[in-house]
């Protein structure tokens, strides 16, 4: 009960006209009263129990770090004839090794993986059998290693050194887009370089670091077979090899970093908001915010003072685990953004779910669609310029200690601050009763949320806004349809990716229309439906290019860049087909209601798909 | 208890998932991650084992050998995988600028056998999916002259790995422990993660939104509530790990033994729903139950994990069909507990129901 006292004594010093600081005494009551709730409620049982569960977290692990993972223990069966190979192949949890006889082993060697005798292997053809071989393969190498890393002459059992140099291409991003290729034809003579050649100084034939040093970094990769350690090495990027590598070590490092990282940075994020959505959620129960909404207190200070605590807890446990992990300060610009839209997120899931099984389910899908998108850009973090996207590859070039420009912080962090504006600015319109309140059906109260952040004095200019704002949100979309058809060949993933843009471009502009519609179905006359149109469609089209000129700098900067994205005169063509499509779609709904919006919204995605068809494939022949 | 309360209970859940359209929402999210999972197929297990990369591309690729001949030339002649040329360093690393070339290598004047090692350097572009292909293959090459550089160098060695002669692998099997040793066990473990938090969300809902005591009015015991939502839940597990393993047999993965994994994921998800009510039924509030269920749930799996022969192993072991006697064991156990963690649920719902009526 002590909860509701609090709640009575916001509503007070909020109304005392002698308290005039206004907004921000407003935010901070609030977030204190929000801190306090929380604790109150966490003490009363949690408190202990939650205790001993990160004291049992703690056991478990080092009971784990112990044992090791079991997960794919026993998936090979092997058969062997002799005492120290198997041994040796046995050391690996994943072989169920058996010693027989050479003649049992031939007489049944369908039934196992592999079989080794007088110390040759041989695998069996089945796909099982080919990823045993490989297995062993990569213990064997292993176990050189482990031999070799003990010679007294380092030299003699690592003979060939590999010094990488980096060298940076002018031409990277667009090269590997348009799938063009690093130099094709076979040609008698060496190619010879059309610009200008800078003189590059002949490497030195010694290695920099003495033979101890070397011994110290092999052992110590020697016993990174566990991804944690992987992952700690990476951490510590100054290793004195540096970047001198032995050929079996030369590979593009693994993911498995990439992935321990992102989770230890975002699942506290995740698990925050996770709170703040049930805060927002618990104020709807029962109409218990009733008391809070009838105060004087704007709702956007009672939105910001909820988050604030939310907001500074996340800043806390992600600046608390840049320390820990001893990183730069400098990690945690590219985590604000995404904290603001995990933060934005909660705010809206929290006020449209209408019960809890639906609060989890839409958080669970969110949270695994934005993980995706944050995390699997991030996978080529050190291949290839797609990365950028996420802002966690950010982080992950940060801890490696590669320096990146303003340009890729805007174009990978860009995304995350305007939908997050966005998504917020949304949510201060429509926290009032009557849409916190209300039981109707998920898709009614979103299609209701834009309808309020629609002004109805100036429904054009507002068209012309939310088009221009959506922008963020369609690229955000492509971008992860980009990341998903990435893979496949080469003309597929193009026609997929031109029909999806097609799709989600089209749909996007039809939102605001159909919205007006819903609403108010007698405002579309003739004259009204071209204007909303033309409002939609420059509003989009606006969005897009100015959007385009800060976030990818990188390929306007280019001669493609340039032809594609700036010059004015194909800007009315662009114009023409957002306009047509919004149109058609406006059209069906005025001539048939709303029945018709799916087939308009078809329509218009086959006219849009065409046309990016016909000026694709004519840009290319 | 009553079957026909049970099942009057389990329809009114569903009929709730439904009328909201939630489980339309998990469907999405299956089929999200199953698109996904293709993409993983390729990207993610590329990078987690590179040397696939290479199959990619049918490709030659120009390269261009600077500084003293070596054998290393003669095995970049021989590879399919490359035109050499031989150049001078500085043009060559320009042309490389402008990606005329894939890679330059420069070899220093260091003899086979000097006390010295051979220290190559290997100019290749910054940030490129390419480079990433070329330098995998590079490294087939690199690893066969620093065999011959051992070979020459081997009285200086003080011992000799037991040796073991490994066919070169003909391709294939790289997704397979990827597929089969992380995919299939997370992903048929994924509908009782959600199954439990649902189960929690169906209790505390009853409280919170104080529908409880018109639920009490009816002749249903609270008892048999708490029991038609765990059986509502249940029931939900073998369902959407169908949906996975069926999705999984269309990618064309083949998984043996499917009916007994079926069996083996139901009765042990059983365990996780019932951690999961038991939670809900002290909290009575969402917040503070997922909160602490999630932890209990990250300590359990972390533990179960640590264990030789646990339960997400198993599935492992089931579908490459490895799986021995062991398995009945593993399943009497996950009964065993599963059994306690009823008795529990049942004592525990009879004695709120008591209080419910006393109050």
């Amino acid at each position: 009960m002590g909860f509701k006292i609090n709640r009575v004594s916001i509503v007070y010093r909020s109304g005392n006209p002698g308290q005039s600081m206004g907004a921000l005494s407003d935010i901070t009551t609030i977030a204190r009263w929000e801190v306090r709730r929380t604790l109150t409620q966490m003490s009363r049982d949690t408190l202990p129990l939650a205790i001993v569960l990160f004291v049992l977290l703690i056991l478990v692990t080092g009971f784990a770090a112990q044992s090791g993972m079991h997960l794919q223990d026993g998936m090979y069966v092997v058969g062997v004839d002799d005492g120290a190979i198997a041994r040796l192949i046995a050391s690996d949890n994943r072989f169920s090794v058996y010693q027989l006889d050479r003649q049992t082993l031939e007489q049944n060697a369908l039934s196992f993986d592999l079989i080794v005798i007088e110390g040759k292997v041989y695998g069996s053809a089945t796909e099982r059998g080919k990823s045993a071989l490989k297995t062993v393969e990569r213990d064997y190498a292993k176990y050189t290693n482990l031999v070799y890393n003990r010679q007294d002459d380092l030299y003699a059992a690592y003979p060939l050194w590999i010094d990488i140099e980096s060298v940076k291409s002018e031409l990277n991003f667009l090269a590997t887009q348009s799938g063009q290729y690093i130099s094709a034809r076979p040609d008698p003579v060496a190619p010879v370089p059309e610009g200008e050649i800078r003189n590059v100084p002949l490497p030195s034939p010694t290695l920099a670091i003495s033979k101890e040093e070397l011994r110290k970094e092999l052992t110590k990769s020697e016993a990174a077979n566990s991804q944690i350690s992987r992952y700690t090495e990476m951490l510590s990027s100054d290793t004195a090899m540096g970047r001198f590598k032995t050929p079996s070590q030369l590979s593009p490092p693994l993911p498995f970093d990439s992935i321990i990282l992102i989770f230890v940075f975002i699942f506290p994020l995740y698990f925050t908001s996770q709170f703040f959505m049930m805060s927002i959620m618990n104020e709807r129960i029962e109409r218990k915010g009733e008391v809070l909404l009838s105060t004087p207190v704007k709702a956007s200070s009672i939105i910001i003072g909820k988050a604030l605590p939310y907001l500074l807890g996340m800043l806390a446990i992600s600046a608390g685990l840049a320390v820990y992990l001893r990183a730069s300060p400098l990690i945690l610009l590219p985590l604000v953004p995404v904290i603001f839209f995990f933060l934005a997120n909660a705010l809206l899931i929290g006020m449209v779910s209408r019960s809890f099984k639906e609060l989890s389910f839409i958080s669970i899908f969110f949270s695994t669609v934005a993980t995706s998108y944050l995390f699997f850009p991030s996978i080529f973090a050190n291949v290839h310029v797609i990365s950028l996207i996420s802002p966690l590859t950010l982080i992950i070039l940060t801890l490696q200690g590669t320096a990146y420009t303003l340009t890729d912080y805007l174009f990978s962090t860009s995304l995350f601050w305007l939908t997050s504006a966005v998504l917020f600015y949304v949510a201060v319109r429509n926290f009032n009763e009557e849409r916190l309140f209300s039981e109707k059906g998920l898709l009614i109260r979103i299609r209701e949320f834009v309808a309020d952040s629609l002004s109805e004095k100036h429904p054009f200019v507002s068209l012309f806004l939310l088009n221009g704002f959506s922008i963020p949100f369609v690229f955000m979309i492509q971008m992860m349809c980009l990341v998903i058809f990435f893979n496949l060949p080469m003309p597929y993933s193009l026609i997929l990716l031109i029909i999806f843009a097609a799709e989600i471009e089209e749909f996007t502009k039809s939102v605001g229309i159909y919205t007006l519609y819903v609403q108010n179905p007698g405002f579309f006359s003739w004259k009204n439906l071209v204007l909303a149109s033309a409002a939609t469609a420059v509003g989009f089209l606006v969005g897009e290019k100015l959007l385009l000129l800060v976030t990818l700098a990188q390929i306007t900067e280019s001669v493609f860049g340039s032809v594609l994205f700036l010059s004015l005169g194909v800007l009315w063509l662009p114009l023409l087909l957002h306009f047509t499509g919004v149109f058609v779609v406006a059209c069906s709904l005025k001539i048939g209601g709303r029945k018709w919006f799916v087939p308009g919204l078809l329509a218009a995605t086959a006219i849009h798909c065409l046309y990016n068809l016909y000026f694709i494939l004519g840009w290319l022949t | 208890m009553k079957g026909r309360h049970l099942s009057i209970i389990i329809k009114k859940e569903f009929r709730g998932l439904f009328n909201e359209r939630t489980i339309l929402l998990a469907v999405l999210l299956q089929l999200f991650i199953a698109m996904f999972s293709s993409f993983l197929m390729v990207g993610l297990t590329s990078m987690y084992d590179p040397s696939s990369l290479s199959k990619y591309s049918r490709f030659k690729y120009i390269v261009a050998y600077c500084g003293n001949d070596s054998a290393l030339r003669g095995y970049l002649e021989k590879s399919t995988d490359f035109n050499v040329y031989g150049m001078e360093l500085s043009p060559a690393v320009a042309a490389l600028r402008e990606r005329k070339l894939a890679a330059v290598i420069y070899v220093p004047d260091t003899a086979p056998d000097a006390v010295e090692p051979v220290k190559i350097t290997l100019y290749s572009l910054q940030n490129d999916l390419q480079s990433a292909i070329v330098n995998v293959k590079l490294k087939d090459i690199f690893l066969k002259y620093e065999k011959d550089l051992r070979q020459v160098r081997s009285l200086r060695l003080s011992e000799q790995p037991v040796p073991l002669q490994i066919p070169a692998s003909r391709g294939g099997g790289d997704f397979y422990e990827f597929v089969y040793g992380l995919l299939i066990p997370l992903l048929l473990f994924m509908p009782a993660i959600i199954a439990s938090a649902l189960v929690i969300d169906l209790i505390t809902e009853e409280y919170q939104h104080e529908t409880l005591e018109t639920l009490m009015s009816t002749p249903v015991t609270f008892a048999e509530m708490v029991w038609g939502k765990v059986l509502a839940c249940e029931l939900l597990i073998p369902i959407q790990a169908g949906a996975w393993l069926l999705l999984l047999l269309i990618n064309g993965i083949a998984i043996a033994n499917v009916p007994l994994i079926l069996l083996q994921v139901t009765l042990t998800s059983l365990v996780p729903i019932l951690i999961g009510t038991l939670t809900a039924l002290h909290y009575r509030e969402r917040t503070a139950a997922q909160f602490i269920f999630s932890t209990a749930l990250v300590v359990v799996i972390l533990f179960v994990l640590a264990l030789p022969a646990n339960p997400l192993n198993l599935i492992t072991r089931l579908a490459v069909g490895t799986a021995g006697m062991e398995q009945w064991i593993v399943l009497a156990g996950v009964i065993a507990i599963g059994a306690l963690l009823s008795v529990a649920t049942q004592k525990y719902a009879e004695k709120i129901g008591r209080e419910h009526h006393t109050s």
